[in-house]
Parts: C-alpha cells; sequence; structure tokens
C-alpha cells in the first residue's frame, strides 16, 4: 500500500471508526501507518476526532432525552422495583379490610351457633348429666395432673360408695335400706333381703 | 371425605369398646374371685353370678354390676351366729374397700346359708389394671354361738358380731317375754306395724375423709347426752363445729363409772334437723383406755355431711349422743338393756331410734311374713340357747 496513491486511501467509514479507536488491531495499524505519512487522511481524522469530542461534550450539557432515559436500566429498574412494590403494598391493604370483614363475620355466626347450643343445653340437658359430663372431662383431662384429695364415703338410695383416686365401689341395697355411720371411716346400710328374709349390713370403708 | 373419616373413626371406636367388653364378659372368672383360708369353719358350696351382671360405659368409665349369690356351708363343730365377708376391688384398694356382713344367724354345723353380694364397680378407662381378679372376696370373721370368732378380723368386724349378737338375744328375750305374757299388742308395737311414723327415718350422708386444716370453721355446737342408767361410762360433755349440714370435728368427754378398765367406747348419734326431727346418724367407737373414775375424750377427725334421701342438704339443728357399747379391758362387752332405753327416754320416736337393732328387724320381717305363730316359733327356736350378756 502505497501512502501517495490516492486510490489507496482507506475508506471514510474505516478512518471513522479509526477515529473512534474502534477497528481491529491490525486494521488499526495498517490505517496509522498509512496515515502517519498521508496528511489528507490525517486531516480527516482530526476533523472526526473534534467533532465526536464536540458532540460528547454537547450530550453531557444538555437534558436527559426520554431515549437516554430508557437506556438508564439501573435507573428504570430501581423505578420499576419502586412501583411494583407500592402496587403489592397497596393490594395488602384492600385485601386486609376484606379479610376483617370476612373474619368479624365468621366470629358472629360461631357466637350465634355456640350461644344457640348453649341454651339448648341449658333447656334440653338435666342439670345431673351436665354435672357428670363435666366431671368426666374433667377426670378425663386431670387424670395424668391430679394428686389423691383422700376418700370419699357417700350414700345414695340404692347404695353406698367409698370413692377413691377416680375409681369407685358401690354396695348396692334397696331403697328402704338404714343408713349411718359405722365408725370414722365406714359407712354402713341395714336392710332385708327379701330373697333369703336375712338382715344383711353392708359396708365401705376409706381406711 | 371428613363424614367418611368421623364414621370409620366411631366405628372403629365402637369394635374397640365392644372388644374390651367382650373380653372382659369372656372372662368373668377374673371378675370375681372368693377365697377362704383352708382351716376356714366356712366353706363355700357354690357361687354364681347372677344374669343382672353386666358391663357398660359411663361417661370415661367402664362400669360393671355385680350380683353374686354364694352358698356357705359350716364345717365347724360349733353353731355359726354371724359372718362377715371382706369385698376388696384391687383397683381402689387399700384405699377403699366393703363388706357384707350377716348377723343374727342361727346355723347348725353341716347347714348351708346363703350369702347375696350386689355391687358396681367404676374404673376410668385410663386407670391401671391390677392384676388379678377384679373383685376379691374373703372371709374377716365368723362368730361363734358361744361368741368366740374366727377369721382374721381386719375390719374389727369381731365386735360388730359381737355386740350384734349381744343385741338379738337382748331382743329376742324380750319379744318372747311378751308373747309369754301374752302382751301381743305390744309386740305389734314393738315390730312398728301400722305405725308408718316409727319407720327409721331415711338418711344420705357423706363422711369426707380427707386431710383437714388444724382450725375447723363454723358454729360450735353443744353435744346432748342421752343417759342410760346402768352404763359404765357417763357423757359429761360434747361440743362439735356445724356448717349447714356439716359437722366437723365432734369431740365428747367421757367418765368410767365401772371399777373395771374400759379399753373401747362406741358412741351413737343422732342428727336432729331444722324440724325437729331425728335420725340415727350411726355410731363411732373409739379406742379409749379409760381406768376407774377416769375422763377422756373422743373425737372424730372426719367431717360428716348429712342430707334427705332425695338429695337436698339437711340443716342440723341439734346432736344428741349416746353409749352404745362398752368393751372392758378382759374383753366383755357392755351393751344397754331394755330397761335403760325404756327409762332413757320418753320421747317414741328416740325409744324406737335407740331400740331397733338388726335382730329386731329381722323378726319384724318374720311377724309380716309369717304371722304371730311364726315369730313365736321363731323365737322359740331361738331362745334355748346361750345366755343374754357377755
Amino acid at each position: 500500500m502505497n501512502p501517495r496513491d490516492k486510490s489507496s486511501h482507506p475508506h471514510p467509514h474505516e478512518l471513522a471508526l479509526f477515529s473512534g479507536d474502534d477497528l481491529p488491531r491490525l486494521t488499526s495499524w495498517r490505517i496509522r501507518r498509512h496515515v502517519k505519512h498521508c496528511s489528507e487522511c490525517e486531516h480527516r481524522v482530526l476533523l472526526l476526532r473534534s467533532a465526536k469530542a464536540e458532540l460528547n461534550r454537547e450530550a453531557k450539557s444538555e437534558t436527559l432525552t426520554a431515549f437516554e432515559a430508557i437506556a438508564d436500566w439501573t435507573r428504570l429498574e430501581r423505578e420499576m422495583l419502586g412501583n411494583i412494590t407500592v402496587g403489592l403494598d397497596a393490594a395488602r391493604c384492600i385485601e386486609k379490610v376484606g379479610h376483617g370483614r370476612k373474619l368479624f363475620l365468621r366470629a358472629g355466626l360461631v357466637t350465634a351457633f355456640v350461644s344457640l347450643f348453649a341454651i339448648g343445653w341449658m333447656t334440653h340437658i338435666p342439670r345431673e348429666e351436665t354435672g357428670h359430663l363435666v366431671s368426666s372431662l374433667d377426670r378425663l383431662f386431670t387424670a395424668n395432673r391430679t394428686q389423691p384429695v383422700g376418700t370419699v364415703l357417700r350414700s345414695s338410695p340404692y347404695g353406698i360408695t367409698v370413692r377413691a383416686q377416680g375409681a369407685a365401689l358401690t354396695i348396692l341395697h334397696p331403697p328402704s335400706a338404714v343408713i349411718g355411720v359405722s365408725g370414722g371411716s365406714a359407712v354402713s346400710a341395714r336392710y332385708i333381703d327379701d330373697d333369703t328374709g336375712q338382715v344383711t349390713i353392708t359396708k365401705v370403708y376409706a381406711q | 371425605m371428613r363424614s367418611r373419616a368421623a364414621r370409620l373413626g366411631s366405628l372403629a371406636a365402637l369394635i374397640l369398646l365392644s372388644a374390651y367388653l367382650s373380653a372382659a364378659a369372656d372372662s368373668s372368672a377374673r371378675w370375681f374371685d372368693v377365697e377362704f383360708p383352708r382351716d376356714s369353719p366356712v366353706l363355700m358350696v357354690s357361687s354364681s353370678l347372677g344374669p343382672l351382671t353386666t358391663a357398660h360405659v359411663r361417661g370415661t368409665s367402664m362400669v360393671l354390676d355385680l350380683h353374686a349369690a354364694l352358698l356357705v356351708r359350716n364345717t365347724s363343730t360349733k353353731p355359726i351366729s354371724g359372718l362377715t365377708l371382706r369385698v376388696e376391688a384391687q383397683d381402689i384398694t387399700p384405699s377403699g374397700k366393703g363388706s357384707v356382713t350377716v348377723p343374727s344367724l342361727r346355723v347348725e354345723p353341716g347347714e348351708t346359708f346363703p350369702v347375696r353380694i350386689d355391687m358396681e364397680i367404676s374404673r376410668p378407662f385410663n386407670a391401671p389394671q391390677a392384676d388379678g381378679a377384679l373383685v376379691k372376696v374373703s372371709l374377716d370373721c365368723a362368730l361363734f354361738s358361744d361368741l368366740t370368732s374366727y377369721g382374721p378380723d381386719k375390719l374389727h368386724s369381731s365386735r360388730s358380731l359381737m355386740v350384734y349378737e349381744l343385741e338379738a338375744r337382748r331382743d329376742r328375750h324380750y319379744l318372747a317375754s311378751l308373747l309369754q305374757a301374752g302382751r301381743d299388742a305390744e309386740v305389734r308395737e314393738e315390730l312398728n306395724f301400722g305405725l308408718q311414723d316409727f319407720v327409721p327415718q331415711e338418711l344420705g350422708l357423706e363422711l369426707l375423709h380427707a386431710p383437714r386444716p388444724a382450725n375447723y370453721s363454723g358454729q360450735p355446737v353443744n353435744v346432748g347426752a342421752v343417759a342410760f342408767p346402768s352404763s359404765p361410762v357417763k357423757t359429761i360433755g360434747g361440743a362439735a363445729r356445724v356448717i349447714g349440714n356439716e359437722v366437723r370435728a365432734p369431740e365428747i368427754q367421757v367418765r368410767n363409772t365401772s371399777m373395771k378398765v374400759v379399753r373401747s367406747i362406741d358412741m351413737g348419734w343422732i342428727v336432729r334437723d331444722e324440724r325437729g326431727k331425728q335420725y340415727l346418724a350411726g355410731s363411732l367407737p373409739a379406742t379409749v383406755q379409760l381406768a376407774p373414775v377416769q375422763t377422756g375424750s373422743m373425737i372424730e377427725p372426719g367431717t360428716l355431711r348429712f342430707s334427705h334421701p332425695a338429695g337436698e342438704p339437711m340443716s342440723i339443728g341439734a346432736l344428741l349422743t349416746f353409749v352404745n357399747d362398752v368393751e372392758f379391758a378382759d374383753g366383755k362387752l357392755w351393751i344397754p338393756s331394755r330397761a335403760d332405753i325404756d327409762e332413757a327416754t320418753r320421747d317414741p320416736l328416740l325409744h324406737r331410734a335407740l331400740a331397733t337393732s338388726p335382730e329386731e328387724q329381722r323378726l319384724a320381717e318374720v311377724y309380716r311374713r309369717k304371722g304371730m305363730s311364726g315369730l313365736a316359733e321363731e323365737l322359740q327356736k331361738l331362745t334355748q340357747h346361750a345366755p343374754t350378756s357377755r
């Protein structure tokens, strides 16, 4: 390649790329050698470089254009994430308002149902059954926690009972039996056995 | 889906319960066991659980209804006057046990007699199951007509049987003497026929046998005394704390007025409600070593709670006490005579309460079933033997 030969001048677009250092190294080395010895091409390169510098200077001094804003991905990403977060928070606020109403409605329904059940229970179930159920549940849930609280002896029209630690032994008798204390730790029942005609005395003890 | 699971769960629970109950039913021998010592004066001829014997569920507990009929033979050489069988439920032993006593017997050697035991046992499902039979019946004491006894006497039933026997002999002789004198109207009156007011008042009571604080609250009430003229022990004072239908810490001071050393005293208690009705509440024996003329006090630490048979609490108006029997250091017993009872009170209801003994109750049943001739025959048979006191 002869620098004096006009036809051997680099193509203008190669000079433009050379001025911006955008050529491959081998091509850039070949163009640099030509420009070093060719004043015309050197002048063109200088013009291109000064024009680029002028453009950069003007770009820095001007306000950000819409295109340049789109080109700023980091800033755009921050803005988008911020908008999404605000949107989600707003959605949550709206959702909570609805959820509270639903909870209130459900609580009201449960309260009404429990009240209806309690009223029905009180008006239809005998008190003895309730007491028995409560004591049974109490025994069920406190069986492993409670300590023995002593022994209780009790009479009823049908038997005398010794009760201890949740278990009970009842010796049965007819309703006509005569009940009495027999010592400090026993209750007795005396009756006539209808089948044998014998007097029978039963006792339960708490010893 | 949920309802299907619930149905399956219920079905499984029912199957498990049925299996448990059927297993229990199959092993009825494990429910009930009767044990007499080899040298026992009574032996069991047969035992059976009646058709009413069942098992069922009540709340969180399993309930067994046991209705046992025993046939017992006197294998000794002496007539038997009374018998006490001890009934122990393994699940609540040692804190709770029961007994069945048959007093006023006259079982000659070789004869048999029946004893019935009707009971109900309730035990929680989660209670640990003890080894052995659920209910164990054993001999506690057998009293012979000569007032000697046999048996371990763990329930102190020997003394009770002896008192019953002495009362029985006293009442048999009393009624026999009335019959011999032709005082049939007095016999009828004595046996309560046609006199509903004299039927023993039914009473509901509860004995709380749990630790209590040392200082009891409640209104202090003086305890009145019914005195028997020939009693070797006199009541000189008494007090108790009363709250509504509860009597707490009753205490009685007594003096030995005999010339013998007293080993123990059994004090009878009468409760008077707010309407003036009197109830024989029972008796409280106490071991009190009293030399002649010595005084002593007896205190019951438990709490007694009284109620009417229907269950409503009974408001306690007054408390009365009397000496039911006295045991001397030589083993002899004193009980009030008929003359003592007659002189102690003019109140017919109180008189009735003091005079009613197990034997009189039995003789009243004989009279109801067989009439005056049957009663006379029974008394003639029984009064041929034994002295009237010990």
